[in-house]
């Protein structure tokens, strides 16, 4: 296991920012930590990076207990990138890699990997917002490191950047890295990671594979000729756990344990004709937005 | 060492402000060198030059180096702030460096503007000393060099409780007002309010003792029908009851280890 947690909690005063979060990522996964703002995302990755002390519970690198030579082998972005304002970019990959006691020729490797490599001499106050986001990630890539930590990777980027910054992260996946990546922009994690945790109010709400979490919540699209007494009668069933009447057709989400044909089925006794009847994969936005509802 | 002197070296080499407090130090110490260098007060019995020969040089020149011991404080808390403000320091830690490595290298810092201050003293004094010192012999000219490693840890503790103020604080400007109050207004006041035994006890009281005035009266007396115990400050009332210098030294190293431990709790303690 490349990342361990147990029960880790966190309070600020009366704010509860996590509350005993157990995470498990294995190595060669990449994990998405998905929540809305102040849901505790930057605190859990403070505690597993040793920056935020917990109040309780436990965290395993590689198995063992935290310590800088463990953490020398993660590449790790919290909030947003801290550098010297007043140093060059080179200068400043240059603190990092001397702390992660890396060769300092890996500097131009990252710098051109992050597209900056032209402005090495610049100072770092003089970048862009997107800019310094890639400085962060050129600093995180410094040292070849086996486990990738990024707190929102994309903030500040343009399109183009998010687009960049994605295929990088995609690249380093497909390298055998293990990927830990909190975000607030679901597409991203959903299209990075094959495993994610929804956090809400700093409690682990759901976990599991990206894609047992997709399969969780299919939508079913019904339309009918009485869409209304299809309505009343699909709420009264007890078969699904959320119905929205949207335009003429309703969106539902079954209960579980039931599947599309027990709709067909429920419509056909109460004489209530189907005129469309199917299944619409759910995105990660939607779970999110049901699961922190 | 090798590594943490690198890595400080790489964060303060390109750093402006840095250099500008350093000259300026730097330029104030010489200046007031010079200016007090053109005074000759040339009494019977007395000469101001005096203080600008071999041995009393020492004391004099790390006196007057003394004053500024509150400009390397406050560059040890501009440097140190920016890693607060700028979170340089929570990104060291994430990229595998322990806090006790950052206070390692907060410590190399220190001790590196300390021989820096120490340095400009040294050379000052061979400049002028050469100068204005007639029949220079060896003993006279390393008699009272003792001071010099006395005046580094006095600058040491100016600024190992600047790094106190900093890491508590976390802001440069509230460090910097506080720090200054600290020495001018707060102990001073405290100490006045509490028995004379008590106040030679304080911490400002006793760093900034570890130089005290020079004697001038015994410096640039020349006369040999006066005896020279009768010309300091206390003997004559001009200075108040302090402590003997062996036991001011061993107080202020107690403080330079109270404030460093205290520095390294709250280092260890805090989130970042």
């Amino acid at each position: 296991m490349i990342l361990e947690t147990k029960q880790i909690s966190k309070r600020f005063g009366s704010i509860v920012a996590a509350d005993r979060i157990d995470l498990s990522v294995g190595e060669a996964t990449s994990y998405g930590i998905l929540g809305p703002n102040g849901s505790g995302k930057t605190t859990t990755l403070g505690i597993v990076l040793s920056v935020i002390k917990p109040d309780q519970g436990w965290v395993k690198w590689f198995g063992k207990e935290p310590a800088p030579s463990s953490l020398k082998q993660i590449g790790s972005l919290l909030e947003v990138p801290n550098f010297f304002p007043y140093l060059s970019l080179a200068r400043n990959l240059e603190v990092i890699g001397r702390i992660k006691e890396v060769d300092l020729s890996e500097i131009d490797r990252v710098l051109d990997e992050t597209g900056l490599l032209d402005r090495k001499k610049s100072r770092f106050d003089t970048l862009s917002s997107g800019m310094k986001q890639r400085l962060a990630l050129a600093a995180a890539l410094l040292g070849n490191p086996k486990v990738l930590v990024l707190d929102e990777p994309a903030n500040g980027l343009d399109p183009e950047g998010i687009a960049e910054v994605r295929n990088l992260i995609i690249d380093q996946r497909e390298k055998g890295k293990t990927i830990i990546m909190a975000s607030h922009i679901l597409d991203e994690v959903e299209k990075v990671c094959t495993h994610a945790g929804i956090l809400k109010k700093g409690q682990m709400i759901a976990s599991g594979e990206v894609s047992e979490l997709l399969k969780m919540d299919d939508v079913i699209i019904i339309g009918a000729n009485d869409i209304l007494t299809l309505k009343k009668i699909v709420e009264a069933s007890g078969l699904v756990k959320n119905i929205t009447l949207s335009g003429n057709h309703l969106e539902v989400v079954l209960a579980r344990g039931q599947d599309v044909s027990s709709i067909n089925r429920l419509a056909y006794e109460k004489g209530v004709i189907l005129t469309e009847l199917r299944v619409r994969k759910s995105t990660l936005e939607e779970q999110f937005l049901e699961l922190v509802k | 060492m090798k590594r943490l002197l690198r890595i400080e070296w790489a964060k303060i080499s390109s750093y402006n402000l840095f250099r500008v407090i350093l000259i300026l130090n730097t330029t104030l110490f010489l200046l007031v060198l010079f200016v007090f260098s053109r005074i000759d007060i040339s009494i019977p019995g007395f000469s101001w030059r005096n203080i600008y020969r071999f041995p009393g040089i020492w004391s004099s020149f790390a006196w007057v180096a003394s004053w500024f011991n509150v400009l390397l404080a406050i560059l040890v808390m501009v440097v140190t702030g920016n890693e607060f403000a700028s979170k340089t320091f929570r990104h060291q830690v994430i990229s595998g460096m322990s806090r006790n490595e950052w206070l390692a290298g907060k410590g190399i810092l220190i001790t590196g503007i300390a021989l820096f201050a120490v340095v400009l003293v040294i050379v000052a004094a061979l400049i002028y000393g050469f100068i204005f010192t007639n029949d220079l012999t060896l003993p006279v000219f390393f008699e009272n060099t003792g001071i010099l490693i006395v005046y580094s840890l006095q600058a040491i503790g100016y600024m190992i409780l600047a790094l106190l103020f900093i890491v508590v604080l976390r802001s440069n400007a509230l460090s910097i007002i506080l720090y200054l109050l600290y020495f001018i207004f707060i102990e001073p006041v405290i100490r006045v309010m509490c028995p004379p035994e008590v106040r030679i006890w304080f911490p400002v009281k006793i760093i900034s003792h570890l130089t005290p005035v020079p004697e001038f009266f015994q410096l640039a007396s020349q006369s040999e029908n006066i005896n020279p115990d009768t010309l300091t400050f206390e003997g004559i009332g001009l200075m108040a009851r302090q402590l003997p210098q062996s036991t001011n030294l061993i107080m202020a190293v107690a403080y330079i280890i109270l404030f460093g431990f205290l520095t390294w709790l709250v280092v260890q303690k805090r989130d970042l």
